[in-house]
């Protein structure tokens, strides 16, 4: 970090400033527009196509935005707000679901067969092209969901395991794994092979789908929040760590093998991770402000984003995996460009 | 960052929680409370934010039950942390039946919440006329008592005199130790139960120089010798009910404490017994060390620090404090007694 010249080799990057946290971010399927939905209520729609300063919007949750994602039937974003509204932005804000009393803290999209899942409580509400379903009630509140990569299956997160549901034929029974504790993160992987866990035990869970055989990484100083697979479902990674951490699950899996460690030192702990869709690119948030992108491949790392600004809360890539956008608690979102 | 203090309001179904919660909520005193209850009921909202939630008790994959935690505490404190602005506190209602064990932990064992908030004082609120009927029928009313920083003996106007006398007399059985503050209509000033600072290591002695020696300990003694001998028990029904029996154990020593001998000892009686120990707090005149050594616990989970400097002319006693269930006098005095430095 003492190296001269350091933050003039850092990529070029754009930066609003919110004044709220950051609770999520994601680009429009266009890639042109970044949605970004903040603690005061507000959801910003920043044209990145244009770097004149935006204006801050009126509040479109009473309360907080906590959770925002791409539409995945249309343009522009759905958010969810703990006033227990679901909205989808566009010129106007309309508004899908109000649940008096619940958060809408977990959303998730699938853009192929234009489904939308949203958790309501013990609850999720699923909008697909067969109409409005509502999954559940689970066990305990989902933490979070996750859809299968052909979008024909939408795994919960909850007390005591997860449950699969499968969401063609409609009429499938579910599917319950169980591990005992609360599961706080869910991601399939990118080959559909296996489920992983955050959980509240400050370890990672994982289920081999074919067998329902699971194994667990413990260890973590604190719970992993955010989980991320390579896109080639060659290696997991999680938030919690100081460095780069992936399991790798190529060939016969994980078990018995130690996981790849790379990145640099002294960033402070991962909060927040996102992988890029096409290349074997990790993006990585930490406490302290600071973002790396990380190779898998080789296992190289390299400093994007100084420290500073609060803690990393949400990253996201460009649909063309050129941009990332990095959100912090302090409010501060920046647009960095890697095309350098 | 700075934590918000959040207050845990314990007490048995009618014992005034509610009415405690409208008179924060409406009084006049310009803060910002989140008030987390069990569902919506009649509240005055003005300033403050309400949010209802399930109470969601989460076990750990272990299997311990110390490591028991309120996820959905976890998630409202996770939201409320996004708020612009800074609240001047959260409180908790618990349900009437609710064991405030997971609620405490879960200020220790979640790291997001430990870093966001701090637990400031477990508040009980108690039916004065109720209290004694309901003290024997489940273990949550005494298990109530038990965790209290602060008691409010509330309905004072409901019962005579004697009564209540009876109902303080066995309050101080259970805990010894919290402020008890007899109240009609929940009607408190509210600096009495919120900003008490009840578990900040740091102010312990600061604000309660004495909190081992307020008078009480020699009720209390006297109770403990009482609890441990079932002859004394005046519920003829029982052994059961001496083996539940809920109360407390004070310890001292005047001789210099080892800190490796006291660590290992602590943690040890924690692990094992930690199931049955509510709440746990000393201070210890460590062999060598200037400072005072000041720590509590909520069953396993422990926090210790060093405190202010022992004054000139202060007598250096070690003090230890445990509130709880089936708790074994004679092994805890001995095991202290070893702790001393030889």
């Amino acid at each position: 970090m003492s190296e001269p010249g350091f933050a003039e080799r850092l990529p070029p990057s754009r930066r609003v400033e919110t004044g709220a946290w950051v609770s999520g971010l994601t680009y429009d399927r266009t890639g042109r527009t970044l949605g970004v939905a903040c603690g005061d209520g507000r959801v910003w729609c920043i044209d990145t196509t244009n770097d004149s300063p935006p204006s801050p919007p009126e509040p479109a949750h009473r309360g907080v935005s906590l959770s925002i994602i791409a539409n995945p039937s249309g343009d522009s974003f759905i958010s969810g707000g703990d006033d227990g509204r679901l909205l989808r932005h566009g010129d106007a804000a309309r508004e899908l679901e109000s649940f008096k009393g619940r958060w809408f803290e977990r959303l998730a999209g699938h853009t192929k067969t234009a489904t939308l899942a949203a958790v309501a409580g013990k609850e999720i509400v699923v909008y697909g092209a067969s109409g409005r379903r509502v999954l559940g009630p689970h066990p305990s509140t989902v933490a979070d969901i996750d859809f299968s990569p052909d979008g024909s299956r939408l795994v919960a997160a909850h007390y005591g395991g997860v449950t699969i549901h499968v969401l063609k034929p409609a009429d499938a029974a579910p599917r319950s794994l169980e591990w005992k504790g609360s599961h706080v993160a869910v991601r399939y992987s990118p080959d559909a092979r296996f489920i992983a866990t955050g959980t509240q035990d400050n370890a990672l869970h994982v289920w081999r789908l074919a067998t329902g055989k699971d194994m667990q990484m413990s260890g973590y100083p604190v719970k992993v929040k955010q989980l991320a697979w390579s896109h080639d479902a060659r290696f997991l990674f999680g938030t919690a760590t100081s460095l780069f951490t992936g399991w790798p699950f190529a060939g016969k899996g994980p078990e018995g093998k130690p996981p790849i460690q790379f990145g640099d030192e002294g960033a402070g702990i991962m909060t927040a991770i996102a992988a890029h869709a096409a290349d074997s690119f990790i993006a990585a948030g930490f406490d302290t402000g600071e973002v790396q992108v990380g190779d898998s491949k080789t296992r190289r790392s390299a400093v994007i984003k100084l420290a500073g600004d609060g803690q990393v809360s949400a990253l996201a890539w460009s649909p063309g995996g050129w941009s990332l956008a990095v959100g912090t608690d302090q409010g501060v979102v920046e647009l960095i460009d890697l095309r350098r | 960052m700075s934590q918000v203090p959040v207050t845990v309001l314990t007490g048995y179904l009618g014992a005034g929680k509610t009415t405690l919660l409208n008179r924060i909520l409406t009084e006049n005193h310009g803060r910002k409370y989140a008030v987390v209850i069990n569902e919506f009921g009649e509240l005055g909202i003005d300033n403050d934010i309400v949010v209802g939630t399930d109470e969601e008790i989460f076990e750990m994959n272990n299997g311990c039950i110390c490591c028991t935690v309120r996820g959905d505490l976890i998630r409202v404190i996770g939201g409320l942390a996004k708020r612009p602005g800074t609240l001047d506190g959260i409180i908790v209602e618990t349900t009437g039946l609710a064991d405030p064990g997971p609620v405490a932990q879960t200020f220790f064992q979640d790291d997001e919440v430990r870093t966001r908030t701090r637990l400031d004082a477990i508040v009980t609120v108690v039916d004065a006329r109720h209290f004694l009927l309901h003290v024997d029928d489940g273990v949550e009313a005494r298990e109530q008592a038990a965790f209290a920083d602060v008691i409010l003996l509330n309905k004072t106007d409901l019962v005579s005199p004697e009564e209540l006398a009876r109902v303080e007399a066995r309050l101080r059985q259970i805990n010894p130790y919290a402020r008890l503050h007899r109240t009609q209509k929940s009607a408190v000033a509210l600096a009495e139960i919120l900003g008490r600072h009840a578990f900040d290591l740091k102010r312990i002695l600061e604000i309660e120089p004495d909190f081992l020696e307020q008078g009480h300990h020699h009720l209390h003694d006297h109770d403990h010798e009482h609890c441990d001998d079932p002859t004394h028990d005046h519920h003829h029904d029982s052994h059961h009910h001496h083996l539940e029996n809920i109360g407390s154990i004070s310890l001292t020593s005047d001789k210099p404490i080892d800190e490796q001998k006291f660590q290992r000892w602590i943690s040890t009686i924690l692990r094992e017994f930690g199931t049955d120990i509510f709440r746990s707090k000393g201070i210890l005149d460590i062999s060598g060390a200037s400072k005072k050594y000041v720590f509590q616990g909520v069953h396993m989970m422990m926090d210790g620090d060093w405190g202010n400097l022992w004054k000139d002319g202060e007598s250096r006693m070690s003090k230890l404090v445990f509130i709880g269930r089936k708790l074994d006098a004679e092994q805890l005095r001995r095991g202290f007694a070893a702790c001393a430095t030889r």
